[in-house]
This record gives structure tokens, sequence and C-alpha cells, in this order.
């Protein structure tokens, strides 16, 4: 496994009463989407300040490639962010002025941020709007030229707070692709999202946040797999007859078509027997999704 | 940093050449502030009282209050606009760090704001007669002046970081530096910020004196103290709204 870019170890955050983190630790490694999720209020915005060196952990500690963003401000040169609720961007000044700009200001020369910013707003499909101010641009475009501010840089890691919201099917769509891209290319990126779908399409691994705590920490593929179990879906081409139904049952089969088979292989098989020979149209190991997850996780926390 | 320096700048300037009627706005305001001024004196003063040469060294004090004023009150403006709009955040993520950022951000605002001062100038010797011939020397003292003026202007800084509505206080305080200002450069007020150098600056303009270097080294070591203490205040205010979690908004 690659050393962690970004790593953050046992992350604390009061504001007044109210502990909004607490103990949180994750690890970020190239090339890999880590979907951070939880409720709002969860404590999901202020782990990523903290990760991004814009809040004070009360305990803990971030390392950025091995160094402090607190202590040693150039560790930022590394990381790129897109912020929830926060313009990103200068409204007054054209997208490729933008890009200039945050490229200088994230320590870059001055030719070389025009040549990236140049790059990227022609490998991102907004060359035509080069020289258009920010605020008469979509909302979708808005939020592209947001990520690319965050790329400018050309950073190792990338913090996502919600990258898609907002955004048309095409756009959001588009982005994703993008991101998996950017993952595919070796950033290694924290995806913050309510859209689950989102997650799901670009996670390798998942994080859920509840109450300010990381109560579940897993792969993608292992978690989806964890909780669909081992159940099985089948589908008949033809309604089964009521003998066979009422067999079915006493076997637990559930569900009036699909029907869902709970348990391992061998149960699986006791009911094939049952319905030879009725035409099958199809047997499937069950799947979950994310938000069937999401929702257990957070139920049970 | 020399391109941190060059790309501020050059946002200043396309902030002047997309947004002119701002600059046009603030020239029309300053200058018509001092002309009314001007008006009422010589009202209250009756129609036989001429200025003569005074009135050039009233103009500079003016010209220099407001050069001071915009170093004064330029970043903390710059920090609530910001807050507001949603870009301080992308802003602090500078690996410069948001000290050194906005100390060239600073820098980089003396151009635009010396085009302001020297536009506003223009104005008030078309419409009040004056003539300003002073010895470029004179500069030297101006330049002690506002390094107290970003001084001060990073410890208000301070407070519009943590605090964010502070516009009544910049309001007032526009006062408290036209008594620094106009402050005399002796005694204890020579540890007052501003009032040093800009007695030497007066001395200078309405009474001719040379340019004296103890008077000039003084004022420089005022204004670089209270420079010092406001980048103090402010390091301070950045750590304390970082651990507040401030930067985020209202």
């Amino acid at each position: 496994m690659e050393p962690a870019l970004l790593e953050a170890q046992g992350l604390r955050k009061r504001f007044g009463a109210l502990e909004a983190v607490r103990g949180v630790s994750l690890a970020l490694r190239p090339g890999e989407v880590l979907a951070f999720l939880g409720k709002n209020g969860a404590g999901k915005t202020t782990t990523v300040k903290m990760l991004s060196g814009l809040l004070l952990p009360d305990a803990g500690e971030v390392r950025l490639l091995g160094q402090d963003p607190f202590r040693d401000p150039w560790a930022l040169r590394h990381l790129g962010a897109v912020l929830e609720g926060n313009r990103n961007t200068y409204w007054r000044l054209t997208a490729l002025e933008n890009l200039v700009y945050f490229g200088v200001a994230r320590g870059l020369r001055l030719a070389a941020a025009r040549k990236r910013a140049l790059a990227l707003l022609e490998e991102y499909g907004l060359w035509d709007k080069a020289h258009t101010e920010v605020r008469h641009l979509s909302r979708g475009m808005q939020q592209k030229l947001a990520l690319l501010q965050a790329l400018v840089h050309d950073p190792e890691v990338l913090l996502l707070d919600e990258p898609t919201l907002g955004l048309d099917v095409d756009t959001s769509l588009q982005m994703q692709d993008k991101i998996r891209a950017l993952a595919k290319g070796g950033k290694a990126i924290l995806l913050t999202t309510h859209q689950l779908e989102v997650a799901e399409a670009l996670a390798h691994q998942v994080a859920i946040i509840h109450r300010g705590e990381v109560v579940l920490e897993e792969s993608k593929e292992a978690l989806l797999a964890r909780f669909a179990g081992e159940h099985y879906v089948l589908e008949l081409e033809a309604p089964p007859p009521p003998g066979v139904l009422a067999q079915l049952r006493a076997l637990g089969v559930e569900g009036e078509g699909p029907f869902l088979v709970r348990g391992d292989g061998e149960a699986l098989w006791r009911v094939l027997e049952a319905l030879k020979p009725l035409p099958l149209k199809k047997v499937a190991k069950a799947e979950a999704d994310l938000l069937e997850v999401f929702l257990k996780v957070v139920g049970r926390a | 940093m020399l391109d941190l320096l060059l790309v501020e700048v050059w946002r200043s300037l396309l902030a002047l050449r997309r947004y002119p009627l701002e600059l046009l706005g603030a020239v029309v305001t300053l200058s018509l502030i001092f002309y009314l001024l001007f008006l009422g004196a010589r009202f209250l003063a009756g129609p036989g009282v001429e200025f003569g040469g005074r009135l050039e060294a009233v103009l500079v004090g003016y010209l220099l209050w407001t050069f001071t004023l915009s170093a004064y009150n330029g970043l903390s403006f710059g920090l609530m606009e910001e807050t507001q709009t949603g870009t301080l955040e992308q802003v602090f993520l500078t690996p410069y760090g948001p000290v050194r950022l906005y100390l060239v951000r600073d820098l980089a605002g003396l151009f635009t704001q010396g085009l302001l001062v020297f536009l506003i100038a223009l104005v008030l010797m078309a419409l009040t007669g004056a003539r300003l011939a002073f010895t470029p020397q004179v500069l030297l003292p101006f330049l002690a002046v506002l390094l107290g003026g970003y001084g001060l202007g990073f410890a208000v800084g301070s407070l519009a970081l943590l605090y964010k509505r502070i516009g009544q206080l910049l309001g007032l305080s526009q006062f408290l530096l036209l008594f620094l200002l106009q402050a005399p450069g002796e005694g204890l007020f020579r540890l007052l910020p501003l009032a040093p150098g800009a007695a030497l600056a007066r001395r200078m303009l309405a009474e001719g004196a040379p340019l004296d270097p103890a008077p000039l080294f003084l004022s420089f070591l005022n204004g670089l103290v209270y420079l010092g203490a406001g980048l103090f205040l402010f390091r301070r205010a950045v750590r304390l709204a970082k651990g507040r979690g401030l930067l985020h908004g209202y």
C-alpha cells in the first residue's frame, strides 16, 4: 500500500458546548477517492477545514506530505480545495484571470501560472469563456472553474466539498468523469457529498462520520459486499403456481417477484430445487447501494 | 514573492480598468469634502482673508490624510468584502500565509492609492487655485507616515477578521487619524503613531524647513514600530480566527 499523502490523527474540535469532531483519523492515498459521508452537522465540513489548515484542531494533527500545514504554510502548496458555501473565485475577474491569480497565490511563477491556466481552460472546455467574468458564467461553469482553481498549481491532494451540488445531470456527469480521471492520474481526493450516487460512482474508500466520530471506514467494494450479505435475487419468466409459491414461502423466500433469497448458496439450491422445472429469468447475488449502507450505519450509530 | 506582487498589482489594475466609476466616485467624494471645507473656512473667515501659502500646506495635509486613510482601512474593507463574497478561505489557502499575502497586497495597493491621491490633487488644484510645488524630500516623512498607517491598518484588520462588521469603527477612526496627523511632533506626542512623520512633513511644507535627519529617523522608527505591532496583532488574530472557525463568513 502506498504511503498516505494526507494524514489526520485524532482530530478534535469543540465550539462552545458542542464537540463537533471527536477523534477523527483519516488517510488519503494517491490515486484514491475517499468519500467522506455524513448527515448535516455530523462534522464533515469542520474536518475538511482542519485538513486544509483553515481551522485549528483542539487536538490531533494533520500531515500533508509529511508536513504540518499549521506550522509550515508552504505545505499548502500540495493541496487544492473546492469549499462548499464559498464562491471559491473572484466574480469580478474573468476565468483566465482567476486561474492566473490563484496559480501565483499558490506558489507558481507568473508565466507558469498563465500557461497552466490556458491548458486547464482548454482541457475542461472553458476555453471560449476564458475572458468572461465569473459572475456571467453559468452555475455549472462556475463550479468547474472552482475545480480548476483548486487544480491550477497541480497539487497532489484535493479536498472537494460538494463539487457537484446544484449541477444539472450532464455537467455533474462531466465533473464526475474529471474527478475519476484526476484520481487515475494519481491525485489523492477527499470527496464530501450528500449525493450518495456520486459518492458510489467515484469512491474507492468510504468513511462515514456521525456526531463527530468516524463510525465506519472501509473500501467501497468490501463495504457493499458486506452489507449485501449472502443474499440472492431471483426472477422467473412467469409467476409461480400457488403450490410452488407456498413452498418458497416455507423456505423463507421474500417478495412477489423478483424474489429475495436470504442465506448462503445452499439455501439458494434448495429454492432452485423447489422451482424446478419453472423457467428462470435471472439469478443474481443481491447488491447493496451506498444509500442503503449509509442509512443503516447512521441509523444504527 | 515578486510574482505575487506583480499579480496583485495586475489584479488592482484590472479592477481599476473594469470598474473606473469606483475610482471616479472616490475622487469626486474626497475632492468635494475638501472643497466644501475650504469654502466653509473662507466663509467663516470673511471675504478679505486669503489662505496664501498655507492653502498648499492644508491641501498637502489633506492629501496625506487621504493616502493614510486608504492605507489604514484598505485591509479591513478587503477582509470584510472577501468574507461576504466568500473568497477569504481560498485566499487563506495560500502557501505564502495570510500575513505575507496581505503585506504584498498593501504594497500593491500603493500604486492605486497613489493614483487616487494624484487625481484628487489635480481636481483640488483646479478648484482652489493652489499650486503644489514641494521638495521631493517631503516624500520621505510621507513614507514613514504610511508605514504607521499600514501598521494601524493591520491592527484594525485584526478586528475585521474577528468581528467582521466594523464599518462604524472605521468611519469613526478617520477622525482619530486626522488628530494623529495634526498632533505636534514633540514630547510624548512623538510616541503616537503617524504624528512625528506628519509633523516633520508639515514643518517642511508650511515653514519651508529643510529635511532634518534626526526627526526623519524617529519618524521611520515610529512607523516601523507601529507596522511591527500591527503585524503582530494581525498574526495573533489569524491564529484566533483559525482557532474559533471565523474565516468562513458572518
